[in-house]
């Protein structure tokens, strides 16, 4: 196990030459993060790019969802959690107080482990968060609902079912499902928390597919577990360690030739 | 490894089969047990129907199906004249009122101390509904009657009529003159003492709600208002309703301090802030001194309560039923 096991070249422009910067979509900036006493997040710099795809990974604990979950201030819905530092979406301070945070979710959706399709319809998951946003009429909500789910690439298992439940799906179709609901909302940003790590294999290959696709109108953010997912999928990777992000790269030069020893040493599985 | 075996050996030889019929005999006695509770339950059950249908066959006898629409009630008369339809009209009326006023208050303070209340509040409102439900019935009774009753009679029902004076139907509802005993008194305090059961059942089953769920909703922009309508409530529908029918079934049959506050009276008026009664709160203030045709008439009107209950609930399935239908589940 001296060499490393991930391959990269199945994402084509990474093969060989390293990517055109990007510009900034995200910007953190000394981002600091406090479960109560806990210090979870500790000095984290970096950027993501415009329609690009940044993977983290990382062991468990690490972090990487805890810096997701700042994205969309999904914490603070709890309390006694608190962050410091700087995080910019475009022009938005993320973390101004004032910030109308139904606005930011708006714009910066989330993909979550497990699926979590509402007690609804299917055709009602997606309309849903549509309606919260927009007065449209109904021919109109059709259409949405219909390219919302051609875009979660459902569209064709599910048409001739549109009013059964969302909970009737399987697994891999219901996690298509809220993937569809987050695009529909058209977001800017998608964070995705280990899209995958509930799913089957054919499921995982729909899902990383679309992710794909998605990146061409979306910038993304995915935390996984799987390396090879990592590889497959991402542009940018970042790799996080016990609160801190060790290393930020072009996937290719992560998964290739990491320039921090910790890096290599949990690409390769010695740890994590 | 050697050890082992020989501590097996110095246990003696050992007899599986006799080790297993042991085990038999246990299961069997456990199964029996629990069968024998279970039956118990529709031992009970039967007992009790049977007995109230003996109990009312005389009054059944003498007054037949017209029992449930005659509203005059004199069992002093010769021969005594008995209906069913004040208690009854005053049971519906009262529980009715009750839940309209406990549904909304309820799942509002569920709502509240699950999704928005601030952690150091939330001990505080959630001990204070607990003890709520811990108030011995014959106490609301009492302050109904000295404190409440003075107060609707007072001072809310003057204010209600003023305001709806000359609207048709909400006019005659609130006319009348003032009363402490009333319909509308016994049904606040009902309110009042179910709705520990609506809040409880409610809280529990808030929070049974995968908080990622919640999140996810929050994810698309949500407010707290539109999880709570969209999600929380859709998730915990069927867990909401038994609450609520749980409440219900108190409500409709609460007797202590129903009697000392709806006052008693057969007579069926259009006014909420008439006095009235229930059918527990007519047996129990007549049924010590009732002999005769009277008790009978007296057990009859329990059966009907039985009856009621068993319709109410009977509906509420129903309506779950169609619910999950109707959610594609």
């Amino acid at each position: 196990m001296t060499d490393l096991s991930v391959s990269v070249s199945s994402n084509a422009h990474l093969a060989s030459q390293p990517l055109p910067e990007a510009p900034a979509k995200v910007t953190v900036r000394n981002l600091n993060f406090y479960y109560g006493e806990h210090h979870a997040l500790k000095n984290i710099n970096l950027t993501l790019g415009t329609n690009r795809v940044t993977a983290f990974i990382g062991p468990s604990g690490c972090g990487k969802s805890t810096l997701l979950r700042i994205f969309n201030r999904m914490y603070d819905l709890y309390p006694g959690q608190r962050v410091t530092g700087q995080l910019m979406l475009d022009q938005t301070n993320i973390l101004d107080p004032k910030l109308d945070l139904n606005l930011l979710r708006a714009r910066v959706g989330m993909v979550f482990q497990k699926p979590t399709p509402f007690p609804m319809t299917i055709y009602e998951n997606i309309a849903f968060g549509i309606r919260l946003y927009e007065k449209i009429s109904k021919s109109e909500m059709d259409d949405r609902v219909e390219k919302a789910l051609r875009g979660g690439a459902l569209w064709n298992e599910v048409k001739d079912k549109l009013n059964a439940s969302g909970l009737s799906l399987s697994g891999g179709q219901q996690q298509r499902l809220c993937i569809a609901r987050t695009v529909a909302v058209r977001p800017e940003v998608i964070l995705f928390d280990e899209p995958c790590s509930a799913l089957d294999p054919i499921s995982t290959a729909k899902v990383e597919e679309l992710i794909q696709e998605l990146s061409e109108n979306y910038t993304i953010a995915i935390v996984t577990h799987n390396m090879q997912q990592a590889a497959r999928v991402s542009d940018k990777t970042a790799f996080m360690y016990l609160g801190e992000l060790i290393e930020f790269d072009d996937t290719s030069k992560i998964f290739t030739s990491p320039s921090d020893r910790r890096t290599q040493d949990y690409i390769t599985g010695r740890f994590g | 490894m050697a050890v082992e075996s020989n501590v097996i050996d110095a246990a003696g030889p050992y007899d599986r089969a006799k080790a297993l019929s042991a085990f038999k005999l246990g299961d069997l006695t456990f199964y029996w047990i629990t069968r024998l509770s279970a039956i118990s339950v529709l031992l009970i059950l039967g007992g009790i129907i049977v007995s109230l249908i003996v109990g009312a066959f005389p009054a059944m006898k003498e007054y037949g199906i017209s029992f449930l629409w005659t509203q005059r009630w004199a069992p002093s008369a010769d021969p005594p004249v008995l209906g069913a339809l004040g208690p009854m009209y005053g049971t519906l009326v009262t529980s009715f009122i009750a839940m309209l006023i406990a549904i909304p208050v309820g799942l509002g303070i569920a709502i509240f101390l699950t999704e928005l209340c601030p952690q150091w509040l939330r001990r505080p409102i959630g001990m204070a509904v607990e003890l709520l439900a811990g108030i011995p019935s014959i106490i609301y009774g009492m302050w109904g009657f000295f404190v409440l009753g003075p107060f609707l009679a007072n001072t809310f029902q003057p204010f209600m009529i003023k305001i709806f004076d000359g609207v048709p139907v909400l006019g005659a509802i609130f006319a009348g003159p003032p009363s402490y005993l009333s319909l509308f008194n016994a049904a606040l305090i009902l309110a009042i003492m179910v709705l520990p059961f609506i809040t409880s059942i409610s809280v529990d089953v808030f929070k049974t709600v995968p908080p990622v769920l919640k999140e996810a909703a929050y994810g698309v922009g949500c407010t707290t208002w539109e999880v709570v309508r969209s999600v929380v409530i859709p998730y915990t529908r069927v867990g909401i309703i038994g609450g609520v029918m749980l409440a219900l079934g108190r409500a409709l049959g609460e007797t202590m301090a129903v009697t000392f506050i709806i006052g008693n009276s057969f007579r069926i008026s259009s006014s909420i802030f008439a006095p009235g009664t229930t059918i527990s709160a007519a047996i129990a203030s007549e049924f010590a001194e009732s002999d005769g045709l009277h008790q009978s008439g007296l057990i009859l009107l329990g059966l009907l309560l039985f009856v009621l209950t068993f319709f109410v609930l009977a509906a509420a399935r129903l309506m779950l039923l169609r619910l999950e239908k109707k959610a594609g589940k």
